[in-house]
């Protein structure tokens, strides 16, 4: 596309006070586009908040988004991603944001800094808010007159740059707005591959040279007192960008259904109504899966389930526990209300079921499999002890536990175990047979069952 | 399930941040997305996360993000940011028990007011509210098109009862709309991102990148974009961010209807609490009561017409949900004068089929 008009106009009104750092910035940023020879199209100026923010309306030709406060970074950051997800257009998001917006909006410029992702930043620090009156920022100097540091500022300022850096940022830069090298830099950032971020110290003339001993020659003083240097920063390394990261994604990945795939079996279930259970044990002992398993046996053999599992926020340690609806029809409520049947492997399990209630809304033709270890106080229901966890193991406990209720109420035909266990990784698929077996073996010993 | 339907419905980006009970979206997303050839990111926060989204959304691609109520409280000034730039953006809020930090594993249908009433102003926002996974994924395809049609953020409002409950769906009965895709815009030399023919149309949508200059912009704004003040234009865009939605409400209206013309009374229900209103529907017509049942599964814009049908001739109306004080009752306060409300409420667990038939008997005895 060819340009007949330069990305800023020669005349153009600067919206800008007499002096501002900002109407130079504009015009170094123009001459490093027009240097770069960049398609006017390929930009996208994103701009903040604050005096720096009237500067898209500047640049009649570019792609321009103005965006809310701190966020100009993030908003930017999400454009650069989507384009590295398509093919390449040379796309280059240019972010303006003043020294207010920088902190408030810290942590996008710190992510953008990590992933790398191919956008320019240009902090403008003129050490104060400036459209909202001249209040103090983050990054004021040291007895810095603001609007709300009368007194001068006595929080000492944040080196951004130097923050940056330790976020992997690729090119930083420092310069004076004032600076004939400043377009120079600017050019060098924009097509630098990744992230890169220039700070351009200036005055605001509104306020900062209004109540401090300030002038362009005493900025130079100021940042000394910092110990901030100028020109371009040395940064850690070279880093591959975040379109070379992106494109590196393993080849390996298909797409598949998050959904567990559950083959149907001819067999069908024998349940004329709904039955309500839960299965209670500890994290880790394979009690959610082993529900699991279930509830894709009860689906192979044509019935409707819902299972919802609880444990503690912790998610590795305590009790762990799955409450499970079957249903010949679709199931509309999933709460457990009365459970028709309570399996308990493990001590965890059993002080949770005390603890919400379940154990106190079982009715007396609840029945109750407990393993044998766990010291009960007999709640309503018939309670029987089984030695789940000594005989199967504490990992093939639940899975045995609903084999055992199973081989006396044997809803499910067996082909549906076998579709869903045929289904099962080949090591889970010998744990989960032998835990099935284990549980008939119990019921069979237990007369009361 | 939402996850799936946000695929389904052609989502290319996503980001995320990690919150109970949003993260397996969030997980699922990450999995998937690179392999179907779009992007899934972690995200340094929940700002981010749909500040991003809407960046990639404006260089052009479907975009949604998962959170919870914590997350979203977070989200609100970006939401208006999409809001003001007509960009489409979709955002899953699976609620869980507030207020604050609340009870992170513990459902709840408590995010209504702070979903909808989320914007300075007033502005409709899109909102639908799935009761089951199947309706997950249907309703994820009808909130990609809407949000696609109308250029505007839409809230699928989920909770962590209907997220996080293993179920069965049967593929062959979704009921899936066609999709919607943007329109581009090529070579207009005098494209104006926010021009409008008719006070209730839809911008055609240009990305940032294309050829066409775009100019996006949160601060009040002319048709071309520019920063106006004390312009009638101004005040005839913001308008039209309101009246693009409200002419399209009916068409939006998404409801799940079992009405009868002699009912004396009607339940309305949403979310993982119309299932049990559906299962206490059944329970007192099996006792001989005439009652109207209407799930209603897009919250807003408010779908009058069907209650207006629905309440036509009942004398009393029972709205049940998960919540305090009713707040999807109170929105409909102004739909439903004249008829005496009910509100059948509940914090802490689900509302059960039992508690929905004591509380109509009691007052239709």
């Amino acid at each position: 596309m060819t340009v007949e008009t330069p990305y800023l106009s020669a005349d153009a009104q600067l919206p800008y006070c007499r002096g501002c750092g900002h109407a130079l910035v504009v015009r170094h940023l123009s001459r490093a586009l027009e240097h770069l020879g960049l398609s006017p199209r390929s930009v996208v100026l994103t701009t903040d908040i604050g005096c720096v923010g009237l500067a898209d309306s500047l640049f009649p030709y570019l792609h321009t988004v103005h965006t809310t406060h701190g966020r100009s970074t993030a908003f930017a950051t999400g454009i650069a991603l989507a384009e590295a997800s398509l093919e390449p257009t040379g796309l280059k998001p240019i972010v303006m944001i003043g020294d207010g917006g920088a902190m408030i909006g810290l942590l996008h410029l710190v992510h953008a800094a990590q992933l790398n992702v191919d956008i320019t930043v240009l902090v403008h620090n003129n050490f104060l808010f400036g459209m909202t009156g001249g209040q103090h920022s983050a990054l004021s100097p040291l007895n810095w007159i603001t609007a709300t540091t009368p007194d001068g500022n006595w929080t000492p300022p944040l080196d951004l740059l130097a923050l940056l850096r330790t976020a992997h940022a690729g090119f930083l830069a420092r310069q004076f707005a004032t600076s004939q090298e400043l377009a120079t830099t600017l050019a060098e950032a924009i097509d630098f591959p990744g992230f890169s971020v220039v700070e351009i110290v200036e005055l605001c003339t509104a306020y900062g040279t209004r109540w401090n001993q300030a002038s362009g020659a005493s900025l130079q003083e100021i940042v000394q007192r910092q110990g901030y240097a100028l020109g371009k920063m040395e940064s850690e390394m070279e880093r591959p960008t975040f379109r070379e990261l992106y494109r590196h994604e393993p080849e390996s990945r298909r797409p598949r259904d998050s959904r567990p795939a559950v083959p149907r079996v001819n067999a069908k279930a024998d349940l004329a109504g709904e039955v309500r259970l839960v299965v209670a044990g500890t994290a880790g002992e394979r009690v959610q899966s082993a529900a699991g398993l279930f509830c894709r046996a009860a689906l192979a053999a044509g019935l409707y389930s819902t299972q919802k599992n609880d444990n503690p926020v912790t998610q590795g340690s305590g009790f762990s526990l799955a409450e499970i609806c079957l249903s010949p029809s679709p199931i509309e409520y999933t709460g457990l209300e009365s459970p028709d049947v309570v399996l308990v492997v493990s001590e965890d399990g059993w002080k949770e079921l005390q603890a919400n209630g379940t154990l106190a809304a079982c009715r007396k033709e609840t029945l109750l499999l407990v393993d044998s270890q766990i010291g009960v106080t007999p709640p309503a229901g018939r309670l029987l002890q089984l030695p789940l966890r000594r005989e199967a193991n504490p990992k093939r406990a639940a899975l045995a536990a609903i084999a055992a209720w199973l081989e006396k109420n044997p809803l499910l035909p067996s082909e549906a175990w076998e579709a869903v266990l045929a289904a099962e990784p080949a090591e889970r698929r010998a744990e989960s047979a032998a835990a099935l077996e284990i549980g008939r073996r119990l019921a069979l010993s237990c007369a009361d069952l | 399930m939402l996850a799936e339907g946000a695929l389904a419905a052609g989502c290319r980006f996503f980001a995320g941040y990690p919150i109970t009970p949003a993260s397996e979206v969030y997980e699922v997303m990450m999995r998937e997305l690179p392999a179907r050839g779009g992007l899934a990111l972690s995200a340094p926060d929940e700002i981010s996360s749909l500040c991003y989204c809407v960046g990639a959304s404006l260089r052009g691609l479907k975009a949604m993000t998962a959170t919870s109520g914590p997350g979203w409280a977070l989200m609100i000034e970006t939401v208006q940011y999409a809001l003001m730039t007509e960009t489409p953006v979709v955002v899953a809020l699976v609620q869980r028990l507030g207020p604050s930090t609340g009870g992170a594993t513990q459902g709840a249908q408590g995010d209504v007011w702070l979903a909808e009433f989320s914007t300075s102003g007033g502005y409709t926002l899109p909102v639908f509210s799935p009761s089951n996974a199947a309706e997950c994924f249907e309703l994820a395809l009808h909130a990609f098109n809407w949000s696609e049609r109308l250029r505007t953020p839409v809230v699928l409002l989920s909770d962590k009862e209907v997220g996080m409950t293993s179920e069965v769906v049967d593929d062959d009965a979704l009921q899936l709309p066609s999709l919607v895709n943007r329109s581009g815009v090529t070579g207009a030399a005098d494209y104006a991102p926010y021009a409008l023919d008719e006070p209730d149309g839809v911008p055609a949508f240009a990305a940032v990148g294309g050829e066409v200059k775009v100019t996006a912009t949160g601060s009040a704004h002319d048709r071309r974009g520019r920063l106006r003040k004390n312009s009638p234009e101004v005040i005839e865009v913001l308008l039209h961010l309101q009246h693009k939605i409200e002419a399209h409400a009916e068409e939006m209206a998404l409801v799940r209807p079992d009405l009868d013309s002699g009912a004396r009374c009607l339940l309305i229900s949403y979310g993982v609490t119309a299932r049990a209103a559906r299962q206490a529907v059944s329970k007192l017509r099996s006792e001989g009561s005439r009652i109207s049942f209407l799930q209603i599964q897009s919250l807003f814009p408010i779908p009058r017409r069907w209650l207006d049908q629905a309440t036509a001739s009942v004398e009393a109306v029972f709205i049940a949900e998960e919540n305090l004080t009713g707040q999807y009752r109170a929105a409909l306060a102004s739909s439903l004068s004249g008829k005496r409300t009910y509100g059948i409420n509940k914090i802490g667990g689900l509302i059960s089929p039992q508690e929905i038939t004591r509380a109509v008997r009691e007052v239709m005895a």
